[in-house]
């Protein structure tokens, strides 16, 4: 354990080291600022288009201006917590092979599952406060502008790091089995992968096709982090605006439908199971 | 006292092409021991199953009488990579701090030896300094000081001088007369066979694989004893004499050259060259290098 969490704080360390955790913060609060000025000047404008007309913006449209807003802030923020799972991990175990850092350390007393298990720490304890601490300032901020919070935030933000942690597992699988480079081209394929499926699933609901639906489902059993964010949205809608969603069907960025307990349940034995596989890989591979 | 290390029947197949083939060794505690053959012998590849960063195919392999995944026997060994590659955003110190911690050493501990261990290896005064801006030759000695800062039973050298100029050469040879005398054993990992020579107590050579010679450097060097032998003339009375003490390998007008099972057989042959009537003007004794015995062994494996 206490090489576990030895190399867990390791991981930190080379992280801060390395300045990526500065680089990603200031990027961050660049991100942040613009999309609250954006934010408050898109609002402003519309007010000013309403006044115009000698008419107040009605509450609806706020509403579901805001609304937007914030579920465009969200899926960026998402993107970017993807984004960070995937980059920050990829190198976790292939960086140190091919640079031969490893040589020295493994033969140390130190079991190689305390190894990638602090890795796998070291990354999760970088990536997912990151992705808290994103949403909430998105959230919080978008709410002293257009005064709109989403009915249930956390429990969107608990699917989007469930999708994060699924996402790094499955790079810390990759980084144990490919070089970088390959890793982290393999997950962003995966990645993209699960969003096509995503929106061909959604083409297939708007026009009915069954096929198109059942690829779409498919896709987000194999890579679940598309799923998981349409999940995650339906918490960030205000009720009218989920049903007016419902209704138009086929928004290929949000979902109307919230997430069972079965899929959830299928992304979580998922991940473990990738966990273990990575685990297993490592413990077998020669260095 | 269990064997330093000791390996059975120890093979590893490369997507069906044997790196090791059958490898036999043992090592005593406290001796400094040679590991030699040349390149794509299988020397790395051994240390690395020794080390348990590679799984052997078949065989055994014992570090101090245990398996190395047992996590105590990892605690005594000290292990300097060919390839020595470390976290060079890191200072000298905090990087000797990570491993030291690795080996599990109490803080007071560990921040008692890591001057000594500095010290050791001639880096003291620039542990405040990132490891990017060392030089190869510093990078190694914070390698070697990593290696021997858990004061370990063992320490395995794979290539240690690799990119030490001549007198940090002589500073690591220091460095291991330094860990013998502690009682220290070390396995050195080399195809400097001059370093080797100057160094090692024991030795084994391998190729393709396989330990094809082992055994006390004296011992292995020794019997290859040969001397030069000049007088006035070569005469059957000589020839006579010299039966019984040496071989006659060569002859070169008045020069002989000999062979000879010991150097203590050099006096009796220059009594019996008097003896038989003849003139000695000269008797010199050319030992064999490990070299010689190196290139004699590999290519005569080859052939």
């Amino acid at each position: 354990m206490r090489s576990l969490l030895l190399i867990a704080r390791f991981t930190w360390r080379e992280a801060l080291a390395r300045r990526l955790i500065l680089a990603v913060l200031l990027l961050t609060l660049v991100f942040v600022g613009l999309y609250l000025y954006g934010t408050d000047a898109l609002l402003r404008s519309f007010q000013r288009r309403a006044a115009e007309l000698g008419r107040e913006l009605p509450g609806q449209a706020q509403l579901f201006a805001s609304a937007t807003l914030v579920l465009m802030g969200m899926y960026i923020a998402n993107f970017l917590g993807s984004l960070l799972a995937v980059f920050s991990t990829a190198a976790a175990v292939s960086g140190e092979a091919d640079s031969g850092t490893l040589q020295a350390v493994l033969p140390k007393p130190i079991r190689r599952w305390e190894f990638l298990l602090g890795k796998w720490l070291g990354h999760l304890s970088l990536v997912l406060p990151y992705l808290v601490l994103l949403t909430l300032a998105l959230l919080y901020g978008a709410q002293a502008i257009t005064g709109y919070l989403p009915p249930q935030p956390f429990y969107a933000i608990g699917l989007m790091l469930l999708g994060a942690l699924f996402l790094l597992t499955l790079t810390l699988l990759g980084s144990t089995l490919f070089s970088t480079l390959t890793t982290g081209v393999v997950l962003f394929m995966l990645y993209g992968l699960g969003w096509a499926g995503g929106i061909v699933g959604s083409v297939g609901a708007l026009t009915g096709s069954k096929t198109l639906q059942q690829i779409g489902t498919l896709s987000s059993y194999v890579v679940p982090s598309d799923r998981l964010w349409r999940g995650a949205s339906v918490y960030l809608q205000p009720e009218a605006l989920r049903q007016v969603q419902d209704v138009a069907r086929g928004n290929p960025f949000v979902g109307t439908e919230p997430l069972g307990a079965g899929y959830l349940l299928w992304v979580g034995i998922y991940t473990l199971g990738v966990l273990l596989l990575a685990l297993w890989v490592f413990r077998r591979r020669d260095f | 006292m269990p064997l330093a290390i000791e390996t059975h029947h120890l093979r590893k197949v490369f997507h069906g092409r044997p790196a090791v083939e059958d490898l036999n060794l043992e090592v005593a505690q406290g001796e400094v021991f040679g590991f030699l053959g040349p390149n794509g012998a299988g020397k790395s590849t051994t240390v690395k199953m020794l080390l348990g960063l590679t799984h052997p195919s078949a065989g055994v392999a014992r570090i101090l009488g245990q398996p190395i995944e047992d996590l105590e026997v990892r605690r005594q060994v000290g292990f300097l990579p060919e390839l020595f590659r470390f976290h060079d955003w890191m200072t000298g110190r905090d990087f000797l701090r990570f491993h030291g911690q690795l080996y599990g050493m109490e803080t007071a501990d560990l921040e008692r030896r890591i001057p000594e261990a500095l010290e050791l290896v001639g880096l003291a005064g620039r542990e405040r300094e990132r490891i990017k801006g060392y030089s190869k030759g510093m990078q190694q000695r914070i390698g070697l000081a990593q290696a021997i800062l858990n004061r370990p039973k063992l320490v395995i050298l794979d290539e240690p001088t690799s990119a030490l100029d001549p007198i940090g050469r002589r500073e690591v040879r220091e460095l291991i007369a330094h860990l013998k005398a502690e009682g220290t054993t070390v396995f050195l990992n080399s195809h400097l066979l001059s370093e080797v020579e100057l160094t090692c107590d024991r030795v084994a050579i391998v190729n393709k694989g396989r330990v094809i010679q082992s055994g006390n450097l004296a011992e292995l060097l020794n019997p290859h004893l040969e001397a030069e032998l000049r007088v006035d003339k070569v005469t059957p009375a000589l020839r006579n004499a010299l039966s019984g003490l040496a071989r006659i390998l060569e002859e070169n007008g008045e020069r002989l050259t000999l062979a000879l099972p010991s150097e203590d057989t050099l006096p009796a042959v220059a009594e019996a060259v008097v003896h038989s009537g003849t003139k000695l003007y000269a008797l010199t004794p050319r030992r064999e290098s490990l070299e010689d015995l190196f290139v004699t062994l590999i290519e005569g494996g080859d052939s």
